[in-house]
């Protein structure tokens, strides 16, 4: 194998695979990203065993081949080559090395066989569609921050994904939750995406495709089967496998009959909660929303380091509440917002609050309170 | 509890502060081996009675109050023993009965409280404070008593007060068969007239000391300065200090909580639908969750156990990162590990849910609520 290109472009796509290696692996092959120069193009290829991503770029191959190479070095390497220089990756020496030379520097790399290297070996994609890269960062970026980490319920370690009909129009749905509180972001569906089955995409793969979109306008091509997902966006190609588990009935812990209305300036409310919570407790950063007319009291009390409270003007004309939040929770949701406001709906401070960016929006949190 | 008003008490800054509402119960069973071998054999009853030991040799470990009578003890050394009542009668121990009938007993407390600090197979402080409304702690004494006997056929007498001190002093008031209620107040009336080797933690040798020192009775012990008491008796001064005044502020530790709770339902006829499983799990939820509500500990294990037609049983765990919250979470836990039976094997003839890892959830530590997922 020899080939040559432009180190700019090889830095880009080793920057994209590399992610997926893990550092620690117990398995050396894993350590390393295949290379093939085939074609006139250099195809780059990592895999975690669960998660793939494969990116294609235009190279002048001099003799077609393949191997593998420790990622991470070699992304390190390109890294540090100066800009606008070529890299010539060399295999033809029979000494199972290959060879890196880029102006007058010179690497020698060891390489483990090509033959050796895990296929992820989609097999076939029952289901196909497309749809802009931008509404599928949309969907994911407001849901990614509710996934779980909590293993035991490994069927929340990633978005559901899924098609839903909902007022008469089909929907695509991302749906996260970690147990204590839910974000369900809905599109039209896409054609073609009508039917597919519901599947629940993994924790990594969900960051690795947030990072892998640049362009918003470009399409993504959606592939799915029983067990797996696969993603091309551009030269870029991301599989991974599904979580195999049932995701549980989120449609439960929605509330309908939540009736006191709360509308706040989206800004101004998460200054202040940021602000009293300076001097929470680090466990159970609690906040508390006492509401009455026309008037929020945040306030927060810790035993140990003393206590803090500011006042909101806000639209909300129900009978008083007293309620409790995970500051940070609080946060994370309006983080998600895309409005001025926050519109929430509450029902007692027990039961779960509605969070959006108004009555109906497309994009829904449901926040569990704590007890203070 | 009606009664008078708390005095204040005379206390240093470090002291901590009395009068802090607690209701302790100490139940203690009568000559509780002795007793046990005289109710299961007739032979034996009225006579005095001797577990332990042998006419030769060892150590007497239990003797009944006919025994007593004369003088004999228990940790006396048979022979001792027999030369104060030489008619007494040996017989062996029967651990396993004597634990049989602990367990019953303890079953009668757990009726009122999860807060049972058990001391030995025979006596327990009982903390009820929660358990009822005014003047209950008593009702609830009697209660025990009664059930105690009515399930044991043997007695056993308590002691009622506002701390284990004198809790303990209260139910060895009126042995045997005797219910001695020390309320707010009295407390310190009461030890002023007691002989100080009467006192719970003054063994022979310090009440030897004591009188050395010219204490007697609860009363000398409470003339004395902590800081005499501390010179001549070390950390247990303090405690004297206290106890002279009927200060104790030991809490009732359950030192065997209560490991897990469950329940289960045998069907009569097998179930084989979801739906008529996650009914049929509805009994055990409801049960196991009384039993959270009741104790106020929380668990974060719930484990389903599933026993098939042909009596093939398994079972299925799961541990969360958090305290069960709430019975509707419990519930969902329980429908979960339902569902990962499916296919069933074969109809469903039992089906058992328990909770375990409890414990205590922090009152003051506000407490993230989750989803009913």
């Amino acid at each position: 194998m020899k080939v040559t290109l432009e180190r700019a472009a090889l830095l880009k796509a080793l920057g994209h695979v590399q992610r997926v290696v893990e550092r620690r692996t117990t398995i050396p092959i894993l350590s390393n990203v295949l290379v093939r120069a085939a074609a006139g193009a250099l195809r780059l290829k990592a895999t975690d065993l669960d998660l793939e991503v494969t990116e294609e770029l235009p190279a002048d191959v001099g003799q077609e081949g393949a191997t593998t190479l420790p990622a991470h070095t070699l992304h390190d390497i390109v890294r540090k080559l100066p800009d606008g220089s070529q890299v010539t990756l060399d295999m033809s020496g029979d000494t199972g090395q290959l060879v890196l030379r880029s102006g007058r520097s010179r690497f020698q790399l060891q390489c483990l066989p090509e033959s050796d290297f895990p296929d992820l070996a989609a097999g076939e994609m029952s289901h196909r569609f497309s749809l802009p890269a931008g509404q599928l960062k949309h969907l994911i970026d407001k849901t990614s921050f509710a996934i779980s980490t909590e293993e035991t319920r490994y069927y929340l370690n990633g978005v559901y994904l899924h098609t839903m009909e909902h007022d008469g129009a089909t929907m695509l749905r991302v749906v996260s939750t970690d147990g204590h509180r839910l974000a369900r972001v809905e599109i039209p569906a896409p054609q073609g995406s009508a039917g597919i089955p519901g599947v629940i995409v993994p924790r990594k793969a969900v960051a690795e495709i947030q990072k892998l979109i640049e362009d918003p306008a470009s399409d993504v091509l959606v592939e799915m089967s029983a067990t797996k997902i696969r993603l091309t966006l551009g030269s870029v190609v991301l599989t991974t496998k599904l979580i195999d588990g049932t995701f549980p009935d989120y449609g439960r812990v929605i509330p309908a009959g939540n009736d006191k209305m709360l509308v706040v300036p989206k800004s101004a409310f998460a200054a202040a909660v940021d602000r009293v919570s300076t001097i929470s407790a680090e466990r159970g950063r609690a906040v508390k929303l006492a509401l009455s007319d026309g008037k929020l009291v945040l306030s927060v009390n810790n035993p140990d380091s003393g206590s803090a409270t500011e006042e909101l003007d806000v639209e909300y004309d129900s009978s008083p509440l007293d309620i409790g939040f995970n500051a940070r929770y609080l946060l994370d949701i309006t983080a998600q917002l895309d409005s001025d406001t926050a519109f929430l709906k509450l029902a007692d401070p027990g039961s779960p609050t509605l969070v959006q960016d108004r009555e109906g929006a497309p994009a829904l949190y449901v926040l569990m309170p704590m007890r203070v | 509890m009606p009664g008078p008003a708390t005095p204040s008490l005379e206390r240093s800054p470090a002291a901590p502060p009395d009068g802090d509402g607690r209701k302790i119960i100490h139940v203690d069973m009568d000559a509780f081996y002795a007793s046990v071998e005289q109710r299961d054999a007739p032979a034996l009853r009225g006579r005095p009675v001797a577990v332990g030991g042998s006419r030769q040799r060892g150590v007497v470990a239990a003797a009944s109050y006919e025994a007593r009578r004369f003088g004999v003890r228990s940790a006396m050394s048979s022979m001792a023993a027999v030369r104060r009542c030489p008619d007494l009668v040996f017989v062996p121990p029967r651990f396993d009965v004597y634990k049989a009938v602990s367990g019953q007993i303890r079953a009668v407390f757990a009726r009122y409280t999860a807060l049972i600090e058990p001391l030995s197979l025979d006596e327990a402080y009982l903390d009820v404070t929660d358990a009822g409304g005014p003047g209950s702690a008593t009702r609830i004494a009697e209660e025990i008593r009664a059930a105690i006997r009515a399930e044991t056929g043997l007695t056993a007498s308590a002691g009622v007060s506002y701390n284990k001190f004198l809790a303990k002093l209260a139910s060895d008031h009126r042995k045997p068969d005797g219910l001695t209620v020390i309320p707010p107040g009295r407390g310190e009336a009461f030890v002023a007239a007691l002989a100080i080797d009467r006192f719970h933690g003054v063994g022979p040798v310090t009440a030897a000391r004591m009188r050395a020192l010219g204490i007697a009775t609860g009363a000398d012990l409470r003339a004395r300065s902590a800081e005499a008491l501390d010179a001549a008796f070390g950390k247990a001064g303090r405690y004297y200090y206290w106890a002279a005044r009927g200060v104790d502020h030991r809490p009732v530790k359950p030192d065997r909580p209560r490991k897990s709770s469950g329940s289960e339902t045998t069907f009569p006829q097998d179930l084989t639908t979801e739906a008529e499983l996650v009914a049929g799990l509805a009994p055990a939820v409801a049960a196991v969750w009384r039993h959270c509500e009741a104790s106020g500990l929380r668990g974060r294990t719930v484990t389903l156990k599933v026993k098939y037609a042909d009596f093939r049983q398994i079972t299925r765990s799961r541990t969360g990162p958090d305290l069960l919250s709430s019975q509707d979470v419990l519930a969902a836990t329980g429908r979960d590990l339902l569902r990962g039976l499916f296919p069933l094997r074969a109809g469903v003839r039992l089906i058992g849910l328990t909770v375990s890892g409890f414990e205590t959830p922090p009152a003051a530590e506000p407490r993230q609520l989750t989803l009913s997922l």
